[in-house]
């Protein structure tokens, strides 16, 4: 089983159905990996470290039930092997303190969910465009 | 013997009671009550017996039965005196009738510091006086009023005894006395209605005044007796005597009010000195013992009478006070309202006290009811009471003479009777009593008696003008009661209750409702929260619907395009609320702002997203404010986003931002010269969702000044604003310095 491009962690069933569209959209052989649970996501993110697989780009939503987006992004960048692989913290909240805090664990950006499927395809676009082409060298 | 060197010095000082001399209507023997040996005997014997005093000193009372012829028996003296030792008691003996060279006399006993004195008068009344007693005493006892009986009382001891002028006089408060009653010949100047200043009788003539309920002055013109002794050391105590002496002073002071004789009886009310009978004659009279005991009884009935008759009217008057302290606090306990529970029930605060006004200040108002000084006056009394009054009640009938501005309204208030609800809050119900312009006549000058002599000494000397000497008392009212003052501090408890209770239930709602608040901010929080995620859906759904179902047609994509304009409108509403709802949860981190950077920063982010360059922004002083970063920002993106955004249609559209430090807070205002608000929405520009007629070509929800105003409220400060419609608008908002 190889890496995906994009690692999503997501509980709502909805938002993580319309990105998969907009993704495919953006770019039709980009692999989306969903996973909807921050326990199940950090096991998989242990394994594939294990095995040498790294992701593109990490999206985490905020407000996930167990573990929280916060804390995930904490466990993600105690992993070594994906000390440096881009973490977007991408939620429906644009509170300042979650913000705030978000880049104080380490995050690599902060986007509040766009609404509708139109934005959501511009900021995927726009997203594709800056970590996958412009900023190879991450990768 | 002693002789007492009594002058006008030392008047209030002489010691009465051992004058060692007797009035000489009778002669005095005093004889040890041991051996009987004869120690004590007044130089007059000589004129009743025809023994020298000397002679008499050097004998036994044994002897003495050779000068009485006996009424009856013969009489023994030695065996009488021997009787009344063992009997304790003399009242069974007193008084002994016997007769000296065929005249009756009285021989009246009573024993003093170890010697029985024996006191001789004449026997002078034919009649039985008893029947006579009898009668006047159900006469007097008739009556209903205090004034009727005492009244009644002079006239019948008159008519027992036949004096020219019979007075009752009373003591009041400061220990003067007033004519309360007075019956007299006819040719008589009236003393009715005179007051006598307290020196006219010292101290220790009242103290004798309680120990013999009578005292008879016979002639003031006669030579006194002195009493001789060999004993020269230990004069004789004369207290129960009733031939004792009468002071000089005393003598001086009948005889220059034209006297010759005079009797008085003394009134006792509850163990003290209420007044006297005093029974004046212009010629020398002496009345025998038995009309003077006859007139002594009527004295203690009197007395009682006076007891009685007193407590009644003070009962009936205490009565009503009483009840009405108990109404108020029925009234206290039924109306929710204190003011009204005190003023307009038909039982209000007047009834409490004897005062005709009474004047409230309670929770930063003034209330009144009855006669009270006007309110200016009246506010003027409540601060001076807040300065000086330390204790929960204070009262004075002279408040004029104390507080100077109080003289303005000394005719409605000059007495107070001042009691305090909350000193801290100056809060307090004050009674007032009118004042009582008082002419009180005095029988002489009443300072007169009093003078100073060349060594510094205060001298009583017995007048000699007893002409009506007026003088006017003003600016005083009536005394407050002990019952008025124990009433209102019954009342002040009651009231003080009422108002804690109160203050606490408003605690309590105080607490709830910020906890409800608290719940709000939560509830609105994350019910905006939860609605965010399905809409987001309705809107990406729809869009994807659109987006794979290109064959569409054009009025199905119009309806569809609907669906998320809606739900964009609802997603900004949304977010709106939750913004206002953060305001309440957050924590305030207050740091100093740098607000030239702030302001400038909003300036460019504002103008780009109103898209509004054609806004002159004019930014003058920018102090720093003290606030949490997050919030001050949005407070200060509302009010320019509001004022670009108002004013972007206007004419030369321009917006002033300014600060200034002005004592303990810094002032911003945010100026434009756009739309305005209308007069009639001024009172609704906070409110939520509030949008003013003239606003709906603007976009805009409604939450952005409430936002604010929660905002700056959290924070302890001011907004407010001024405007008119099509000029423009100045909000100003003001941060406390520290």
């Amino acid at each position: 089983m190889g890496s995906p491009d994009i690692f999503y962690v997501e509980d709502d069933q909805d938002f993580a159905f319309i990105l998969e569209h907009a993704v495919r959209e953006v770019k039709e052989d980009l692999v989306l990996s969903v996973v909807e649970d921050g326990r199940d996501a950090i096991k998989t993110l242990e394994k594939y470290a294990l095995d040498k697989f790294r992701p593109k780009l990490i999206l985490l939503d905020l407000n996930l039930p167990g573990l929280s987006g916060l804390d995930l992004l904490k466990r993600i960048k105690e992993i070594p092997f994906l000390r440096l692989t881009p973490v977007i913290l991408f939620s429906t909240s644009d509170d300042p303190l979650d913000v705030k805090a978000s880049y104080e664990f380490g995050a690599n950006a902060y986007i509040t969910k766009p609404t509708g499927y139109n934005n959501l395809v511009d900021c995927v676009r726009s997203l594709h465009e800056f970590w996958f082409t412009q900023n190879r060298s991450v990768n | 013997m002693t002789k007492y060197n009594v002058d006008l010095t030392n008047c209030d000082k002489e010691p009465i009671h051992i004058p060692g001399r007797i009035q000489s209507h009778g002669f005095l023997i005093a004889a040890d009550a041991f051996d009987l040996a004869i120690l004590y005997v007044s130089e007059n014997v000589d004129f009743y017996l025809g023994k020298s005093s000397s002679d008499l000193l050097k004998m036994d009372a044994l002897e003495f039965n050779v000068f009485f012829g006996s009424v009856a028996n013969d009489t023994d003296l030695h065996q009488l005196l021997k009787l009344a030792k063992n009997q304790e008691n003399f009242s069974i003996i007193n008084p002994y009738k016997l007769l000296i060279k065929e005249e009756p006399y009285y021989l009246i006993l009573h024993e003093s510091h170890g010697k029985i004195i024996m006191e001789f008068e004449p026997a002078t009344l034919e009649y039985d006086i008893q029947n006579l007693i009898g009668k006047s005493i159900s006469e007097i006892l008739s009556n209903k009023t205090l004034s009727g009986l005492l009244n009644h009382a002079a006239k019948e001891i008159k008519d027992i005894i036949e004096y020219d002028r019979i007075m009752v006089y009373q003591f009041l408060d400061d220990g003067h006395g007033e004519v309360v009653a007075e019956v007299k010949n006819d040719d008589l100047e009236p003393f009715f209605g005179l007051h006598y200043p307290a020196s006219d009788i010292p101290q220790q003539a009242r103290a004798l005044y309680k120990l013999n309920y009578t005292r008879i002055i016979a002639d003031v013109n006669a030579a006194s007796a002195a009493i001789e002794t060999y004993a020269k050391d230990m004069p004789l105590d004369l207290s129960h005597s009733s031939l004792r002496a009468v002071s000089p002073i005393h003598i001086q002071y009948l005889k220059n009010m034209g006297v010759e004789s005079s009797f008085s009886i003394s009134l006792i009310s509850k163990g003290e000195l209420w007044g006297l009978i005093a029974c004046h004659n212009y010629s020398p009279k002496f009345i025998d013992y038995k009309a003077r005991e006859g007139a002594k009884l009527i004295g203690q009935i009197l007395s009682s009478a006076l007891e009685y008759k007193q407590a009644e009217e003070e009962t009936q008057e205490d009565f009503l006070l009483k009840e009405a302290v108990q109404e108020l606090s029925g009234q206290l306990d039924k109306d929710s309202d204190l003011i009204s529970s005190l003023i307009r029930h038909d039982v209000t605060l007047l009834d409490v006290t004897h005062g005709s006004g009474a004047g409230i200040f309670f929770d930063g108002h003034m209330y009144t009811i009855g006669v009270t000084p006007d309110e200016a006056a009246l506010t003027d009394l409540f601060a001076w009471l807040k300065e000086t009054m330390t204790e929960s009640v204070y009262h004075t009938n002279q408040l004029p003479k104390i507080l100077k501005s109080a003289q303005d309204y000394a005719s409605v208030g000059s007495g107070i009777l001042a009691c305090t609800l909350s000193r801290d809050m100056g809060e307090y119900i004050v009674w007032f009593k009118s004042e009582k312009i008082a002419a009180i006549n005095w029988a002489g000058n009443p300072e007169k008696p009093v003078e100073v002599n060349s060594a510094n000494e205060t001298v009583l000397s017995p007048r000699n003008s007893f002409d009506t000497w007026a003088e006017i008392v003003n600016e005083t009212s009536d005394k407050w009661r002990e019952l008025e003052i124990s009433g209102v501090l019954k009342l002040r408890e009651k009231i003080v209750s009422k108002i804690n209770k109160k203050a606490n239930e408003i605690r309590v709602l105080n607490e709830r409702l910020k906890l409800a608040y608290e719940e709000l901010d939560t509830f609105s929080y994350t019910i905006s929260h939860d609605l965010r995620t399905p809409l987001t859906s309705i809107k990406s759904y729809t869009e994807l619907f659109l987006h794979q179902n290109q064959s569409l047609d054009e009025k199905g994509k119009k309806l569809l395009g609907r669906v998320v304009a809606g739900a964009d409108k609802m997603a900004f509403l949304i977010n709106e609320i939750l913004k206002l709802a953060r305001v309440g949860r957050s924590d305030l981190q207050p740091v100093e702002i740098d607000m030239t950077n702030l302001v400038r920063e909003l300036i460019t982010e504002v103008v780009s997203a109103l898209s509004a360059p054609q806004v002159k922004i004019v930014i003058g002083n920018c102090p720093p404010v003290m606030g949490d970063l997050t919030l001050i920002t949005q407070v200060f993106t509302n009010l320019i986003s509001n004022a670009i955004k108002y004013s972007s249609r206007s004419n030369l559209p321009e917006v002033c931002i300014d600060g200034q430090v002005d004592n303990e807070e810094v002032i911003y205002k945010i100026k434009d010269n756009g739309i305005g608000i209308d007069v009639n929405y001024h009172d609704k520009v906070f409110e939520l969702f509030k949008r003013m007629e003239n606003v709906k070509d603007f976009q805009g929800t409604g939450v952005g000044l409430a936002i604010v105003k929660r905002i700056v409220e959290k924070h302890n400060g001011r907004i407010w604003f001024e405007s008119e419609l099509g000029v423009g608008t100045t909000f100003y908002v003001a941060f406390k310095n520290k």
